[in-house]
């Protein structure tokens, strides 16, 4: 299907926190209360739209424990936004979210839009971050902040939205080089009729409308 | 090292005096040189002096200079000329294979470059200094630096690929030296890949990550598709390490619409016949089919599997591989793949199917592209591997598609009218009973894929008939099945045929009754399952006519009398044995080939006589084998239910003591009843008894009284009270006798009410018993519920102290906030 951009999304955050959860929420508008623990790293793709234009959200959701950590670090460079996910129910996930900013600033090109994500807002009698503190942390690093439910799917669509409008923003505004795949944007193929790639145009325009994604 | 030094000497002999220095010495001075000395030239010169002895003496080389040429990586990186000759050195030790100069020295062991490859990654941080290296522009540093990491790849792939994934830009490095312009490097990157992603999920998913598909069609792109180099080979290469049993990278190879880009590979000119295809571009056409496969492929997710098939029949890769299949001049081992990828993007597809079933083949007359297929399959003269192909296409066609099974079948039954054309079940039915033998095997299990789960079409399917000869009745499919089964003497058609029998008629209790109504049917079965033969193959026969006939038995509708379900039973207890029938029924799954053919639905095998089983049969075997071995057992022993059966039986001891219990108080009532009676009859005869008496005495004493005055009346009428009192007296007598009698009667009543006493009083103890037992069973049951609960605790308990001691626990949702920093 025909998009104006790709936006290369990670998700990162400590074990059990709901990364697998909010993607699956997003992509199958569906919650599985147990999951298995994510080997590695998992795929998943959506369609958005912002400002009527198509854009394609190619995501890829990590595994939280630390002997993944290394092959984590692979995926920073190449993304254009990251959901940085705490457990609002956990303290210990909101303190280690230092190292994984740190992480994640050192290993990921500059512009990379972080959305510093609360999750899990629909257990409040267990809750031990309080919504301020995780305010306070996002205005202090200068992330997006927002309090989701992968279980009831409060604000996980939005989550991803404005992460996506953000990155939209930087490119209006020129802070992104579209033209640098290891940016994680890509342009869609009607933008890049001009290109030298005109082979490729040609296939994905002879392709009959309404394929299945 | 001094140990090392004085080996090589053995090796080599000691250096006798005066003559020139031994290599050993030689390269001990070139590595002193590179390491210490202090002019750059010179380490420069000593590094391509050991880089020009590293071919013909590695041994000493990498003995000495491992260390050095380590240090040169790191210190003279300013220097690409020395990094070069360093590198170089370094390559020539760990090469993974032999050198020519190396031939007439059997002295160096065969896994030298693996021994040095070990060393030399020892330290991790040797890989971290190469990979540092990979930022070097120059051409020759980047070169030789890929070169050196495919050695060591090549030697060490899972350790390497550990230790590069341990580093945070590694894997992004290389992905990086796709895009140099340089197109030696990129090649070399190429191979570089695909030995870094060879099985290593993790490695493979970051290169899809880093865009390697973008990179790898635009290469596939620039070289042009089919018509490119062996690049193009390389490329598709490494997509299908990316891809094959990557479930996140196919669904991202799907997401990101790369599916739509493989198209222009399929575009096959129409002048290709007079050109003829060159073997690069039938092995680049080869790769891109394992490409489509790999994306349809069985062992994926259903989801998706349907997805890619649906995406491939909207963008036109079906139609693509279609033409491909009815162009000429396509290699037989292309038509044979494509055949195949066919298959696999239509099965279970229904669209997909219908679309294939219409496509139609250029020939004369036009015939649909099935039914030329079907008759290459039962052609002997086309290549084996083409007609095991075309079978598994068949099989992919007709794969959950209630549709084109009823349309095979349909073509065989006497209402079809038109007979002019050619249809799929004539060629099947003549392969059926054709003298070629694979024919036989590749017809029957069409045939018998037309019958999975469709009950309707095992149904309709014994409305074939078959005119053998002329003049004769036909004969029903069934019939004929039945009867070649009994009278072909090759293993092949005799499996085959087994297994569409029991596809058929399981199930189905019509196809049953049809075949028990065969003469000789059941015999034959009998006979071999009795069979004695020892070889596999025969093993196997009897197993899979041991099969056939529970088949016959748990599918029986008891319609054929001769062959009822339980004189079909009686008849395996008595000839056969339920025991022996169920060894040889367990034969069937020890047989080779059955094990090859239950791994995947296409049938792999190398050479014609290794076709033998399908992989459906093997599935109707596996969810019937136990089944049809229960239902046989005469006492079913139902594991779970078996303190059930215990209570049943006592229950229904019980129920039978309280009938009896009750048989008796009623008998002991009817007795009691019968005493009284009589008693009452006794108490009436005792009284009757003294009221005479009473009247004896009476008269007695009136005739003393009147002995004077009577004697005269006694005297005139003397005769008279004589007789009266003999009578009395007599009377008398028989009543005492009465009395007697019943007295007895009572005696014998007494003893009887004390018996029925007794047994009533040993009937109630036996039910109490009972009653006792039960309620020991019942405590019994209560006491395992209880220690069952005591394990399931402790097992949690276990669970949370592996879980605490930072154990995985594969079912939980692991706490161990002490693995996070």
């Amino acid at each position: 299907m025909a998009y104006a951009y790709l936006f290369k999304y990670i998700i990162i955050g400590d074990t059990g926190v709901g990364k697998s959860c909010l993607l699956l929420q997003f992509t199958d508008k569906r919650f599985q209360p147990v999951h298995d623990l994510t080997i590695g790293v998992e795929f998943g793709a959506r369609m958005i739209t912002i400002d009527g234009k198509q854009i394609k959200l190619q995501i890829w959701d990590t595994a939280g424990q630390e002997a993944f950590r290394s092959i984590t670090r692979s995926y920073y460079r190449g993304a254009a936004g990251a959901l940085l996910v705490y457990d609002i129910t956990r303290r210990e996930t909101f303190n280690h979210l230092t190292t994984w900013l740190e992480d994640a600033r050192q290993h990921s090109n500059s512009n990379m839009v972080i959305m510093l994500i609360g999750n899990k807002s629909d257990l409040e009698s267990r809750r031990e971050v309080k919504k301020e503190e995780g305010e306070a942390f996002a205005r202090e690093h200068g992330l997006v902040f927002m309090e989701t439910s992968a279980k009831t799917a409060a604000n996980v669509e939005e989550a991803f939205i404005n992460t996506a409008k953000e990155i939209y923003e930087k490119i209006q505004e020129g802070v992104f080089d579209i033209n640098n795949e290891a940016n994680g944007i890509k342009i869609g193929p009607q933008h890049s009729t001009a290109g030298a790639g005109g082979a490729g145009g040609a296939g994905a325009g002879g392709a009959p409308p309404g394929g299945c994604c | 090292m001094n140990f090392l030094k004085s080996g090589i000497k053995t090796v080599l002999g000691a250096p006798e005096p005066g003559q020139q220095p031994s290599v050993a010495e030689t390269v001990e001075r070139l590595v002193e040189r590179a390491s210490n000395s202090t002019l750059l030239e010179d380490r420069r010169d000593a590094c391509r002096a050991l880089k020009a002895l590293s071919r013909k003496y590695r041994l000493e080389v990498g003995a000495q200079g491992l260390d050095t040429l380590r240090q040169i990586l790191e210190l003279d990186r300013a220097d690409n000329e020395t990094i070069n000759y360093a590198l170089d050195t370094l390559n020539n030790i760990v090469s993974p294979s032999q050198f020519e100069e190396e031939e007439d020295k059997p002295n160096i062991p065969m896994n030298i470059g693996d021994q040095f490859t070990e060393m030399f990654i020892k330290d991790p941080h040797n890989i971290q200094l190469v990979l540092d290296l990979l930022d070097e522009h120059d051409f020759r540093v980047r070169l030789s630096t890929v070169q050196l990491l495919i050695s060591l790849l090549t030697n060490r792939t899972k350790d390497i690929q550990e230790i590069i994934l341990d580093k945070p830009m590694g894997v992004s490095k290389m992905m990086d030296l796709l895009g140099d312009t340089r197109e030696v490097i990129r090649n070399e990157t190429l191979l570089l890949l695909i030995k870094l992603t060879k099985g290593n999920a993790n490695i493979q998913k970051i290169v899809a990550f880093e865009n390697a598909f973008d990179r790898l069609f635009e290469i596939v792109s620039s070289e042009g598709y089919s018509d490119g180099g062996i690049i193009v080979e390389d490329c598709l290469l490494l997509m299908l390490n990316l891809l094959k049993n990557n479930s996140s990278n196919i669904n991202f190879f799907k997401e990101g619409s790369y599916i739509q880009k493989m198209l222009p590979m399929f575009n096959i000119p129409e002048e290709s016949e007079e050109v003829g295809w060159s073997p690069q571009k039938v092995s680049n056409v080869h790769c891109m089919l394992q490409l489509v496969r790999t994306l349809v492929s069985p062992s994926n997710s259903a989801q998706i599997i349907s997805n890619c098939q649906k995406i491939m029949k909207n963008v036109g890769l079906l139609d693509a591989l279609c033409n491909i299949l009815m162009a000429s001049g396509v290699p037989a081992d292309i038509l044979t793949e494509t055949i195949n990828s066919v298959g696999e993007v239509v099965r279970g597809d229904a669209s997909n199917q219908e679309f294939i079933g219409n496509v139609i083949a250029p020939s004369y007359p036009p015939r649909p592209a099935i039914i030329v297929l079907l008759m290459s399959m039962v052609n002997e003269k086309q290549p084996f591997s083409l007609r095991c192909a075309v079978l598994y296409c068949f099989q992919c066609y007709l794969y959950q598609n209630e549709v084109s099974q009823a349309s095979l079948v349909q073509t065989l039954l006497p209402s079809s009218s038109d007979v002019s054309n050619l249809t799929s079940g004539q060629i099947l039915c003549g392969g059926l009973f054709s003298s070629d033998v694979l024919s036989n095997w590749f017809s029957a299990v069409a045939l018998m894929h037309a019958l999975i789960d469709n009950t309707t079409q095992k149904e309709q399917l014994l409305r074939v008939l078959l005119a053998t000869n002329i003049g004769s009745n036909p004969v029903s499919l069934l019939h004929q099945c039945t009867t070649l089964l009994q009278q072909t003497t090759k293993l092949q058609s005799k499996v085959a045929l087994l297994m569409l029998l029991s596809q058929w008629m399981s199930s189905c209790p019509a196809a049953v009754s049809a075949f028990l109504q065969v003469p000789g049917g059941v015999g034959y079965l009998v006979n071999q399952t009795c069979s004695n033969e020892h070889d596999d193959n025969e093993y196997l026969l009897q197993g899979m006519s041991a099969f056939l006939l529970a088949i016959c038995i748990n599918f029986n509708d008891d319609s054929v009398q001769t062959y009822s379900k339980e004189s079909l039973k009686q008849l395996l207890v008595k000839r056969i044995g339920v025991e022996v029938f169920t060894a040889k029924l367990s034969e069937v799954c020890k047989h080779e080939l059955y094990n090859k053919a239950a791994k995947h639905p296409q049938l792999r095998v190398g050479c014609p006589v290794d076709v033998l089983i399908d992989y459906e049969f093997c599935r109707l075997f596996k969810s019937l084998e136990g089944v049809l071995s229960q239902s046989l057992e005469t006492r079913a022993v139902n594991g779970g239910g078996a303190g059930e059966a215990d209570l049943e039986q006592y229950k229904a001891l019980i129920r039978q003591q309280d009938a009896r219990l009750h048989e008796l108080v009623h008998q002991l009532d009817a007795l009691a009843q019968q005493a009284q009676g009589l008693q009452s009859a006794l108490n009436d005869s005792l009284a009757a008894n003294s009221l005479l008496k009473d009247e004896n005495t009476l008269l007695k004493a009136q005739v003393s009284a009147n002995s004077i005055p009577t004697t005269q009346p006694a005297a005139t009428q003397p005769p008279l009270p004589d007789p009266k009192l003999g009578e009395y007296e007599e009377r008398i007598e028989q009543l005492n006798d009465e009395v007697t009698r019943l007295n007895g009667e009572m005696t014998r009543l007494n003893e009887e009410v004390s018996r029925l006493k007794g047994e009533l009083k040993a009937a109630k103890d036996e039910e109490k018993n009972s009653a006792e037992e039960m309620e020991k069973l019942k405590k019994d049951q209560d006491d395992l519920l209880y220690l069952l609960a005591n394990y399931d605790s402790k097992t949690n308990e276990y669970k949370l102290r592996l879980l605490q001691l930072g154990e995985k626990v594969e079912d939980d949702e692991p706490t161990d906030e002490e693995n996070l920093t």
